[in-house]
């Protein structure tokens, strides 16, 4: 016969600040990604728009790379593989805990790729008369780019970008693999602890839920607001 | 002032530009007319170097723009050129529109800007629509606002490329008068239009193009009289019609 699952949430109290530190850990990845992801994204949507062949060609083999590889792929290389090198290039000291800061520069570096094509979509949504009305003003490309078609770009792009950064904050539960205590990796360790693991991941899920909702239902508020600004 | 000898261009084996010859000399108003796909636009957009040309060569106050050590953007800084889709900056206000590149470009402080770019709102009518965005102003008022910003460059000549051509009918004026007043003032201007009524007003020579070719390039009596290509003559029969 099948005995009814007993659910016994008494382990969630006690283990919230542990769990808030794990928060912490994840929307840091997700912060210091967006603003590294945009800005690397950026560079790159730049270099394949440009003329220059190798430039270009170098963005579209870095973008179709990561896009074409598992994140979870990326940051155990960037687990495994980045540490070793910084310690036998760089001299750290063997063991330093490089954990976080390598799921951040995986996170970022894998971002880029996607935050790359939303930004090159968001540039060519941009009409060409106006880079030619720059140039005929005497601006530069750079200063074209920089005040005139990169403005109007970003506000055409902002909620892709922040609809982007809610799918990020949930990629990073991914960083679990280097037990890395993020929010997610926090709250396996508990259940596993208390023998509790049904409880803390349904709670863990529904507070990844409630965050990520509350969030793109803002983005959705937000781009209504846009539009009609 | 712009001088522009055997010019040709080519899009693969398509040939926008067939040795296109022709001078503008300064103060005089030049109007580039044509049937469309004739390259009108092409040749004025070479002037200013934003299209590149194959063979040729083009010069504005003995600059030459084909030359690749030429500094383009210090040449366009002082070419005005106005486009048939406005192209004003949307995400800037009116009067931002008309500092930008005076403050990037030509280095200007601010206050000089700003007061350089309330003469010439005024100029155009348009000093109390400053603080707005171009979304809010009619096409005739944004295109307006696209002559204040080329001119407050301090340009030696102005280039427009079909200016009246997006605008609702009832607007065309208010352009062509602010580009009449500029040409009385003496002003540099070679424009592709088919407002012939502004031609004949306001031209010192007429240009037609055919196929990428300059067919005609005549005085203006000259050319609305007694027009010599058969070309010229059709299209002079339509436009004038109606």
């Amino acid at each position: 016969m099948y005995e009814l699952y007993e659910f016994d949430w008494s382990s969630i109290p006690g283990a919230l600040p542990f769990l808030w530190q794990g928060m912490v850990v994840s929307l840091e990845i997700t912060f210091v990604a967006v603003v590294f992801g945009i800005v690397w994204g950026t560079a790159l949507a730049i270099m394949r728009l440009s003329s220059v062949t190798p430039l270009s060609w170098f963005a579209a083999g870095y973008v179709n790379l990561f896009r074409s590889v598992p994140l979870v792929m990326v940051l155990l290389w960037f687990f495994l593989i980045i540490p070793h090198l910084l310690e036998s290039l760089l001299g750290f000291p063997r063991g330093t805990d490089m954990r976080l800061g390598s799921a951040i520069a995986g996170f970022a570096l894998f971002e880029a790729a996607y935050y790359s094509e939303i930004i090159r979509a968001g540039i060519q949504s941009v009409p060409k008369g106006q880079m030619a009305a720059a140039n005929a003003l005497g601006m530069n490309y750079r200063q074209a780019m920089q005040r005139v078609v990169l403005p109007q770009a970003f506000r055409n792009m902002v909620p892709l970008l922040l609809t982007q950064g809610i799918i990020l904050f949930q990629d990073t539960s991914l960083v679990y693999v280097s037990a890395l205590a993020d929010f997610f990796g926090a709250a396996y360790k508990v259940g596993d602890r208390d023998g509790r693991l049904v409880e803390m991941l349904l709670f863990a899920g529904a507070v990844y839920f409630v965050i990520c909702f509350a969030a793109s239902q803002w983005v959705r508020h937000f781009q209504k607001k846009l539009k009609t600004a | 002032m712009i001088s522009i000898d055997n010019v040709s261009k080519h899009y693969g084996s398509f040939q926008v530009l067939a040795d296109c010859t022709t001078q503008v000399s300064k103060g005089e108003v030049i109007v580039v007319c044509g049937p469309s796909g004739s390259g009108k636009s092409t040749l004025i957009k070479c002037v200013n170097g934003l299209e590149p040309f194959q063979k040729g060569e083009i010069t504005v106050n003995g600059v030459s723009v084909g030359d690749p050590k030429t500094n383009l953007s210090k040449l366009r800084s002082h070419v005005g050129m106005v486009f048939q889709n406005f192209e004003l900056f949307p995400h800037m206000s009116i009067i931002d529109n008309l500092r930008i590149a005076q403050l990037k470009v030509l280095g200007r402080g601010m206050d000089e800007a700003t007061e350089k770019g309330f003469k010439l709102l005024d100029r155009v009518g348009l000093r109390v629509q400053a603080e707005k965005y171009p979304g809010q102003l009619s096409g005739g008022q944004q295109q307006r606002v696209a002559i204040a910003r080329a001119l407050a460059m301090d340009p030696i000549c102005m280039l427009f490329d079909e200016p009246t051509s997006a605008l609702d009918p009832e607007m065309v004026n208010e352009v062509l008068d602010v580009m009449t007043e500029l040409a009385k003032e003496g002003m540099t201007m070679m424009c592709v239009t088919h407002e012939m009524g502004f031609a004949r007003r306001v031209a010192n020579r007429v240009i037609f193009m055919d196929q990428g070719r300059i067919v005609e390039d005549d005085s203006k009596d000259a050319f609305f009289e007694h027009a010599r290509s058969e070309r010229a003559q059709q299209f002079l029969a339509k436009i004038l019609h109606h």
